[in-house]
């Protein structure tokens, strides 16, 4: 065999766009990636299909506030964000667990860009994944939602927030994810915080019935942020607190900033342990 | 070009590096050779920074390895464990990794091949042997065509074919005039790839030299006899109690403590026929096994093994 300087092989500096189609490179390359947002994606067009038809029998007695199409048709968010939360998490934690993360460090000795392009590859995924299951929803639900009352009307304000209000929560709740799992550094620890907080401990806090615990559930990450995707007669088809303290762009600024706070946390350390 | 200046690093109340100091030149193949637990691996990771120093500092090619703007291209580095993520594909790691320095994917084929990888290329990196992770370890070292190469253990796990590939390549490659830092714990191959040793115990350095002048300062560590009459002459040569004979064969027997000319002259003060007699040059491994006698950190419990770590008292090879 031959030696490594047959050709002279052209190397050119690391830049954030090169670490960009690096991390892409790795979400694409990775079977389970794509099962997560096969996944992620089918539970739009089931939920909205099966609730908006379920709805079709009882239309008719149900009060106007009821009846608004969007809830329905994004009613897959809710088991969509824990797939897209959990892909979050592990595309962190994996590189921990399986050590690529040696490679990724060496490649990118300065780290917190690789963070940052990776942060951004999971967003953007995050965001598509969400536009496509919006669209994928609307498009099963399309048949029934005439016979169940309910319309999609994006000249509405309320309707155009609550459809593209769920690629924006996705992005964003994915950026809290990831930003929990860069911290914990554990696949288990990451998907158990995250999981935990919003089936155990923002539930908590909302259905104890003290009112100053329901002023901080008022603040946690998915009761804010699902302040976006709130219905202003029905609610949220993800939260436990139906508080209405914060408007729905307040709401959604409370969960970028625990998105941030995490990710300032997870970069200070990348900066500090080693690898 | 690798330098090492008073590199200390702990782990908890353990210094495991302890304020090394040591260069590795250009054009030459150095050997990084120490017992388990040493701290070879961690001054390499150190090196490439992914583990932080307490204290002191190590630069690559002149500057410290997170300062280069295209690090691949300066260092290609082969750690002792894992980097790969196992549900990837050989190219596709590859490629991730490429992409970060804008190399093209016809390098990747390159250093692919140049593994010997490419009917696996496309397969789980998780599904790969020992030898194949290696040689993907490798690959990736090799891929941005690097001036300096750090390898932790590149022949474990390789088959014969491997060991003499990775020994042509490494001198081939310093032959170009680039940096290559190798540890190994099979000093045989050690013996054959590098021309310089760095040895290090319990976070010191306790030799940085030649391997010639390490090998040579062990000295002739005994001398081989070969005579029918093998009692006899062991009789008359251990009424000197410096001296040690031990019997490695029907008709040989290995003294420890004295010269050829005064053995010679025992045999003929005694009356016994030689057919053989030949120093014996002390291997590297004697060498090392000296040098490092006093810093293994964990020995084994046999006493046999025990023996070995102390060659001046045991048997010769
Ligand atoms: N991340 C870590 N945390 C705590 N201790 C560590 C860590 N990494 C290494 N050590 C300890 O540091 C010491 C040096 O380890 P290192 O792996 O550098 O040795 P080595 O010379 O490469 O040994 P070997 O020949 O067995 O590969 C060991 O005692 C090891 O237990
Ligand atoms: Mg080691």
């Amino acid at each position: 065999m031959t030696t490594a300087a047959v050709t002279r092989t052209t190397v050119q500096p690391v830049t954030f766009r090169r670490l960009v189609t690096s991390e892409h490179v790795k979400m694409r390359s990775l079977r389970s990636t794509w099962w997560a947002l096969a996944v992620a994606v089918a539970f739009f067009p089931l939920f909205s299909a099966m609730r908006t038809s379920s709805m079709v029998a009882v239309a008719a007695d149900a009060s106007p506030e009821y009846l608004v199409g969007p809830v329905y048709v994004t009613s897959g968010l809710a088991l969509a964000q824990l797939v897209l939360c959990g892909l979050a998490v592990v595309t962190i934690t994996a590189e921990y667990r399986t050590g690529q993360v040696r490679s990724t460090l060496t490649a990118a000795p300065t780290r917190l860009p690789a963070l940052g392009a990776k942060l951004l590859v999971v967003v953007v995924t995050a965001l598509a994944t969400g536009l496509v299951g919006v669209l994928v929803g609307w498009a099963a639900a399309a048949p029934t939602l005439g016979a169940a009352r309910m319309t999609v009307d994006l000249t509405q304000a309320e309707h155009l927030r609550l459809m593209f209000g769920v690629p924006l929560y996705l992005a964003a709740i994915t950026a809290f994810a990831f930003g929990v799992g860069a911290i914990l550094r554990s696949s288990a620890a990451g998907i158990a915080s995250v999981l935990g907080l919003v089936f155990v401990v923002e539930p908590a806090f909302s259905y104890v019935p003290w009112a100053p615990l329901q002023q901080i559930a008022t603040y946690l990450p998915t009761a804010a942020g699902s302040r976006l995707i709130s219905s202003d007669t029905m609610g949220s088809v993800i939260a436990g607190s139906q508080s209405t303290t914060l408007s729905a762009w307040q709401g959604y600024g409370v969960l970028l900033a625990w998105a941030a706070a995490a990710l300032l946390v997870a970069a200070v350390l990348l900066r500090r342990r080693d690898a | 070009m690798i330098e090492a200046h008073r590199l200390t690093k702990r782990y908890g109340p353990r210094t495991v590096v302890d304020g090394m100091t040591f260069t590795v030149q250009p054009g030459r193949v150095t050997g990084f050779l120490g017992p388990n637990g040493a701290g070879k691996s961690t001054t390499m990771r150190m090196t490439v920074g992914l583990d932080r120093p307490h204290g002191g500092t190590v630069t690559v090619n002149g500057a410290p390895y997170a300062r280069h703007r295209a690090p691949l291209a300066e260092v290609g580095v082969l750690l002792d464990a894992k980097a790969v993520h196992p549900g990837r594909s050989a190219r596709a790691h590859l490629r991730a990794l490429a992409a970060t320095h804008g190399i093209s994917n016809a390098r990747v084929d390159e250093v692919i091949d140049l593994a010997g990888l490419t009917s696996v290329a496309h397969q789980r990196a998780g599904r790969f042997s020992l030898g194949m992770g290696q040689r993907l370890g490798i690959a990736a070292a090799l891929l941005g065509d690097p001036a300096t190469l750090i390898l932790d253990e590149p022949v474990n796990g390789l088959d014969p074919e491997g060991v003499l590939w990775v020994r042509t390549l490494l001198r081939s490659l310093a032959a170009e005039g680039r940096t290559v830092f190798l540890s190994s714990h099979l000093m045989s191959e050690m013996a054959l790839t590098a021309d310089h040793l760095v040895v290090v115990g319990r976070g010191r350095v306790v030799a940085d030299a030649p391997v010639a002048d390490i090998v040579a300062r062990a000295g002739t560590s005994a001398v081989r006899v070969r005579t029918p009459e093998t009692a006899r002459l062991a009789d008359a040569l251990t009424r000197d109690p410096a001296l040690r004979v031990v019997s490695t064969a029907a008709d040989t027997l290995e003294v420890s403590g004295a010269d050829a000319p005064t053995i010679a002259a025992a045999a003929a003060g005694a009356g016994v026929v030689l057919h053989e007699l030949a120093p014996v040059q002390a291997s590297l491994e004697d060498a090392y096994l000296q040098l490092t006698g006093g810093e293994v950190e964990y020995r084994a419990a046999a006493p046999d093994a025990t023996a070995h770590a102390r060659p001046t008292s045991g048997a010769h090879r």
